[in-house]
């Protein structure tokens, strides 16, 4: 319903950008009348932009690296006559501008290549260990949108008072902690003391949910708690803010109860920066799933990821930190257009970034 | 000189920075005020709790946890700096160059930071420590390469935004060389809010670099690190279910204050001419006219001191 409300707002900003935006002056009738358009086609033109270039940092690092296949597969045993061959088996004689078209042009079919040690197709190992990694934390988003969400409200309402300055204290000792130490806790407590929840192993999703939650939950938690605490930050400093505002304290005068102010009117303003929050701990989540994978001893994608750096075997690296790099970016799309949806302000900045 | 002694007047700043210049002694002096050798191991007293001889405990190879965890902050500390120092250096210059290079360079530079954002710390770590090998100094530049990003925009903001001031517009206007106005007008804002930004960073980087000697990147096991200590400690967690306190414990102190020395830096030198400006500006904007004046004369004065 806020799309309606876009075309009435907009010229007036296209007139006076905060932001010199290079390319406003161009364009400017254009923009004021498919302003909703010229958004999504810059996002666009940003989120492939982004992605060429995480492709080229990762090729980069594949590029400036000194293992070979040989090396990889044979070890110290690799002749030079074996290293050139496998070189050419693997394409690796060619030059490296070749090599990256023809490495981007066959990932973007799903193709990452073969592994120099197994000679296994990269996706298929990887397809095997995403799914653990992306219902981990997916999992954790929720709990940390939850926890902190529930949390950042309980703060607002009590602003000053006990609970307020509670969630101000445990959010600020969190933000110290890295997220492992507070997994570690989380296993002393509820694996070794308590004893009610397994202190690591995996069961497939769609084998058993209730065994995959009993699984997951514990590296989840862990994973949630320091981006619910960002939540929980961001959320109670601008609902405080909110509630001041005369709108929030004119619904109330005409008699709109208070609940209904606060997620109808005070809650739908105060998300958008919070959004920011959670797209921004998307990176966080995804690395830090990394780090409680290893810690509960998950079979996801950083021991793949980590099995592979440890042999040298450069493709399933580079291939872990490409789909790591895509998966980051598509969940921040997601966060974008949500952001963009729920508040008009946000869309036009999008226009000026 | 004015900085330092406003932030000491501040109790939490005061805390903060006694613990750093602690944490800073123990980075310099911690191998030779240990009690104990931190590679030593009494293998007859293995995984004990506290007493006379080992005040922290001793570990799974009956190493003494006090002189591992004082012989250990000067690589976990030491190696979160070096990454910061990295991600300044990519990053400052860099920001302040967007501010004045053309629209397109400055799109470009806008999107590689975009991109550096979304790599994970630990997977891009990950992958460094593949292809480059495994090592300290890869550790920290996969850190450093990742945290410059935060630096490009802090850096870039307050340039862009000093940069549409009426002084340093007059400046460029009398003739003053770029480079004169970015030494006299430019960097004496930018250098506050990298500051606070570096305390920030470094905070982060300790928790990465510590996550990543977790994972077994960075720092090769026998060296003692923070991080390490932690990972050694989880397969323990049994037997020892104390043991990740006193890292942990070290950690927190070091993270938080530096994370309360950021914002008490940040109150001290950026909170103040704003609230200078609001009570000024009431009582300038109707007699002095133009409404921008009153702002620039606060932020002049602030350079100025």
């Amino acid at each position: 319903m806020s799309l309606a409300v876009a075309p009435e707002t907009e010229p007036e900003v296209a007139a006076a950008p905060p932001v010199p935006a290079p390319d406003a002056a161009a364009t400017p009738r254009r923009r004021r009348a498919v302003p909703l358009l010229r958004s999504l086609v810059s996002t666009l033109v940003i989120t492939v932009t982004v992605l060429l270039l995480a492709s080229v940092v990762t090729f980069a690092l594949g590029a400036v690296s000194d293992s070979n296949p040989a090396a990889a597969a044979l070890g110290e045993t690799a002749t030079q006559a074996d290293i050139d061959r496998l070189d050419a088996e693997f394409g690796l004689d060619r030059p490296l501008v070749v090599q990256y078209l023809s490495w981007v042009g066959h990932a973007v079919q799903g193709d990452l290549g073969r592994s120099w040690f197994t000679t296994i197709p990269v996706t298929d190992s990887i397809k095997q260990a995403l799914p653990v990694d992306l219902s981990i934390a997916a999992l954790a988003l929720l709990l940390a949108i939850l926890v902190g969400g529930s949390a950042g409200i309980g703060a607002a309402l009590s602003n000053g008072g006990f609970f307020d300055r509670l969630v101000t204290l445990v959010c600020s000792v969190l933000a110290t902690l890295p997220p492992f130490v507070i997994g570690m806790a989380l296993i002393v407590v509820f694996s070794v003391k308590l004893q009610v929840l397994p202190s690591g192993g995996y069961v497939p999703i769609e084998q058993d949910p209730l065994e995959w939650l009993r699984f997951a939950i514990l590296p989840s938690l862990a994973l949630s708690l320091d981006v619910a605490a960002s939540i929980a930050r961001q959320l109670r400093t601008s609902m405080v803010a909110s509630l001041r505002e005369n709108y929030a304290v004119g619904a109330e005068m005409r008699g709109y109860g208070r609940s209904r102010v606060l997620f109808g009117h005070v809650l739908r303003n105060a998300a958008g920066p919070t959004l920011a929050v959670i797209g921004l701990a998307i990176p966080l989540i995804v690395g830090g799933a990394v780090i409680t994978e290893k810690l509960f001893g998950l079979p996801g994608v950083a021991q793949l990821a980590l099995q592979s750096a440890e042999r040298g075997d450069v493709p399933v690296v580079l291939g872990t930190l490409l789909t790591t790099a895509v998966v980051v970016v598509l969940a921040s799309l997601v966060v974008n257009v949500l952001q963009t949806a729920l508040n008009p302000v946000a869309r036009r900045e999008g226009a000026h970034r | 000189m004015t900085t330092l002694r406003n932030l000491w007047a501040v109790p939490t700043a005061r805390f903060a920075l006694v613990v750093l210049a602690a944490v800073a002694l123990l980075a310099l002096f911690g191998e030779a005020l240990a009690p104990h050798d931190p590679l030593r191991q009494y293998t007859d007293r293995v995984l004990e709790g506290p007493s006379a001889d080992h005040l922290l405990g001793t570990d799974y190879v009956g190493r003494d946890v006090l002189s591992r965890l004082m012989t250990g902050t000067r690589l976990s500390v030491v190696g979160a700096a070096e990454a910061v120092l990295i991600g300044g250096a990519l990053g400052i210059p860099t920001g302040l160059a967007s501010a004045w290079l053309g629209p397109r360079l400055e799109w470009l530079t806008l999107r590689v930071s975009d991109t550096l954002v979304i790599l994970p710390f630990t997977v891009f770590a990950i992958a460094v420590a593949g292809t480059l090998g495994n090592g300290l100094q890869q550790a920290m530049f996969a850190i450093g390469v990742l945290i410059s990003p935060i630096f490009f925009r802090v850096t870039r903001a307050v340039a862009l935004g000093l940069r549409r001031q009426q002084y340093v517009e007059a400046a460029e206007l009398m003739g003053a060389s770029q480079w004169w106005t970015l030494r006299k007008h430019i960097w004496s804002k930018v250098l506050p809010n990298v500051a606070v930004t570096a305390a920030q960073a470094t905070g982060a980087a300790l928790l990465v670099v510590a996550s990543l000697s977790f994972l077994g990147l960075g720092v090769s096991p026998p060296a003692p690190t923070w991080g390490g200590m932690l990972a050694s400690d989880l397969d323990y967690l049994a037997q020892q279910p104390w043991a990740p306190v006193y890292p942990g414990l070290l950690m927190m102190a070091t993270v938080g204050s530096l994370n309360l020395l950021a914002d008490a830096v940040r109150e001290a030198t950026g909170d103040a001419p704003r609230r200078r400006r609001k009570r000024r500006s009431p009582s300038a904007s109707p007699s002095a006219g133009p409404s921008a004046a009153a702002p620039v004369n606060a932020r002049k004065e602030n350079a100025d001191a």
